[in-house]
């Protein structure tokens, strides 16, 4: 700040000096209810995935098998043998032997373990969205930048990708991360130990997902390339990494911003289908897609729906959310669609 | 536009020849082999037998010339025998799969659509009333559900619940010929369908409101109007033609979505298709089945992809191909 502008602000005048970009994105962006509702839920439900050890008077593992299928109860037995094992008597209101969600066949506590369960779900989201669109986002810029050849072959190798259906090609990878008999794969169990699976389907959803951003960061920058301003960093002698990442990259943030966010609903979607078919997240690690995976057997037990409902409306909740506020940014970050919607 | 469209009827040769590639390569990675399936169930399988089939069924040779093999009878229409159900994996697949898969994600297209436009022209037509509003809630919530946690909600409202559809398999056994019969599968796709066509009808509809607002904003509705032309004529006969033509495109590329989808739906609605078949044959390692449907998908694919260029080309004339 200049000396005459702290002249003026003691003096108590305004000064009238430009909103920053991050300063305008953000006033938009709060003008988009659902968007707000949508971060702040989001905030929620990581909050009670990082604290779940601290909010829940149960383990999410431990099984408790006088009490199989409860329906939710906020009333503790008055039998103590059906409490079943507690690492703490009570958590403020939540004390041991209630199930704010009910419990599952193995009588654990449904709500305990969605929010151990959000902890994967939600790791894998963020990790896999993030993963994949700077991997595309990357590729694309490179290859949009460098141009001939090579563009030409990328953009042939996504084309296509995308005409092959993903599901069966996620199908396929999983299983061939996941078996015994894979050298690599075995070595790989071998460093991660229990956390194998949540890696192996991050890397999995990464390896099949940066394909949008890809398409769309190639877009931008085949316009940008042309633009003056990158051919007057050309002009003195920039290199060309120094190009991309210091002026095409930064100038599609708003679409690879988006994108990621998008991209972490559609990786928690992926993982919950994967992991419904067994093929995900494995026991003894939960996640709200391998909570559902006996789901369906359950539906004809008394009180069984429960095991169904939840995790489920977890997932659903999640990528709403994600969803608004991809919603919300397009709009504050993208001035030509400022006025829309 | 001839000579367009023969060259893209070419072009769709060398991308399924890489998309065959990439998937029998992957599909080759996995460890086990379908002999596996017959020496785990019968004590008197000898290693000598273990051995004489891994020669006879190629198993000793590298993946690529295996592949190299498979592809060269594939040309010719060949595409192996499935050895987990005693039969060429095509007939497997085109007589007992396709059909079901063929309705399931056809009538989803179809109910997408359907539901779709009229929503979305809706949703313009009166923007930012209160119907307006609660259309793009669920649109939200269409996009955002997961498909198969959709089917077991579905299946417990109505089957179990309320009792009045069943809750998966294509028809019931027994109910044979004539009406009763037709009722017996019509109740039985309800469910399947709606789960699938939840995304597309969502995407679609979102899709068709911003394209029906974009047109309402331009020069020659506003020409329509000042000529005194009713509002009826100017939205269904000006707007509508217009706006419609983008989603044309967009049926093109719903299909690997909605396969992808098929293969939760057809698991959770025990429905006998292809993507329920593509994982059963993974999992068995019976990979001739899995290439076999993989390779029509990715065909169907292209193959709409194409139809949805030239169907724009043939709804718009300003677009020209050479």
């Amino acid at each position: 700040m200049t000396e005459v502008m702290k002249k003026r602000r003691r003096a108590g005048q305004r000064i009238a000096h430009g909103e920053s970009a991050w300063h305008l994105t953000w006033r938009r962006f709060r003008n988009h209810r659902l968007a707000l509702l949508g971060g702040t839920v989001i905030l929620v439900l990581v909050l009670g995935a990082v604290l779940a050890p601290w909010i829940s008077p149960y383990e999410y593992s431990r099984t408790n098998l006088r009490r199989q299928f409860n329906a939710p109860t906020f009333t503790v037995p008055t039998d103590a043998r059906l409490l079943g094992h507690c690492t703490r008597p009570a958590v403020l209101f939540w004390k041991c032997g209630m199930h704010p969600f009910g419990t599952d066949d193995l009588g654990r506590d449904i709500l305990t373990r969605v929010l151990y369960g959000g902890r994967v779900s939600l790791l894998v989201g963020f990790a896999a969205g993030l993963a994949s669109t700077l991997l595309g986002g990357l590729l694309g810029a490179t290859v949009a930048f460098a141009a001939g050849k090579l563009d030409a072959v990328f953009s042939r190798f996504v084309d296509t990708m995308l005409s092959i259906p993903q599901f069966p090609l996620l199908l396929i990878l999983t299983g061939l991360l996941a078996s015994r008999e894979v050298s690599f794969a075995v070595r790989l169990s071998e460093i991660l130990g229990g956390a194998k699976s949540i890696v192996v389907i991050i890397v999995v959803i990464t390896a099949l997902s940066w394909m949008g951003a890809f398409r769309l960061v190639r877009g931008e920058v085949l316009s940008l390339r042309e633009r003056a301003f990158v051919e007057a960093a050309r002009a003195i002698g920039a290199s060309r990494r120094r190009i991309i990442f210091r002026y095409l990259l930064p100038n599609t943030a708003h679409v690879m911003i988006v994108q990621a966010t998008l991209m972490v609903g559609e990786a928690i979607l992926i993982e919950s289908g994967l992991s419904f078919l067994g093929l995900g997240i494995q026991p003894p690690a939960v996640s709200w897609g391998n909570m559902l995976s006996r789901a369906q057997e359950f539906l004809y037990y008394p009180n069984g729906i429960y095991v169904a409902l939840f995790p489920g409306v977890f997932i659903f909740l999640t990528v709403l959310c994600f969803n608004f506020v991809g919603d919300g940014l397009r709009d504050a970050l993208d001035p030509r669609f400022g006025h829309r919607v | 536009m001839t000579a367009y469209i023969v060259r893209r009827v070419l072009q769709i040769i060398p991308t399924l020849f890489m998309i065959s590639l990439i998937v029998y390569g992957l599909l080759a990675l996995k460890p086990g082999d379908p002999i596996d399936e017959l020496r785990f169930g019968n004590p008197g399988f000898t290693q000598a037998d273990y051995e004489r089939l891994i020669k006879l069924y190629g198993l000793d040779k590298p993946w690529y010339v295996r592949y190299w093999y498979w592809l060269g009878r594939a040309v010719q229409g060949d595409f192996g025998p499935s050895r987990r159900y005693g039969m060429p994996a095509a007939e497997y697949i085109f007589r007992y799969r396709l059909p079901n898969t063929l309705i399931l994600s056809g009538l989803s297209l179809l109910v997408a659509f359907m539901v779709a436009v009229p929503a979305g022209v809706f949703s313009a037509l009166r923007q930012h009333s209160v119907l307006d509003y609660a259309i793009t809630f669920v649109n939200f919530i269409g996009v955002s559900v997961p498909i198969f946690w959709l089917g077991i909600m579905l299946i417990y409202l109505f089957a179990v619940w309320l009792r009045v559809l069943p809750a998966g398999s294509v028809q019931t056994p027994g109910i044979v010929g004539g009406w009763a019969q037709f009722v017996d599968r019509v109740r039985h796709v309800i469910l399947p369908v709606t789960a699938l066509s939840a995304l597309q009808m969502a995407s679609w509809t979102r899709f068709m409101r911003s394209s029906m607002l974009e047109v309402l904003n331009l020069d020659y509705v506003r020409t329509a109007r000042a000529k005194g032309l009713a509002e009826r004529t100017i939205t269904y006969r000006h707007a509508l033609r217009n706006a419609i033509l983008p989603i044309i495109t967009l049926i093109g590329l719903a299909i690997p979505t909605v396969f992808s989808g098929a293969v939760l739906t057809e698991t959770v609605f025990n429905w006998p298709g292809m993507g329920r078949a593509i994982f059963d044959s993974i999992i068995a390692n019976d990979f001739n089945v899995a290439m076999v449907a993989l390779m029509f998908i990715s065909l169907l694919i292209l193959a709409f992809n194409l139809l949805a260029d030239l169907a724009y080309a043939l709804a718009d004339p300003r677009i020209r191909y050479d």
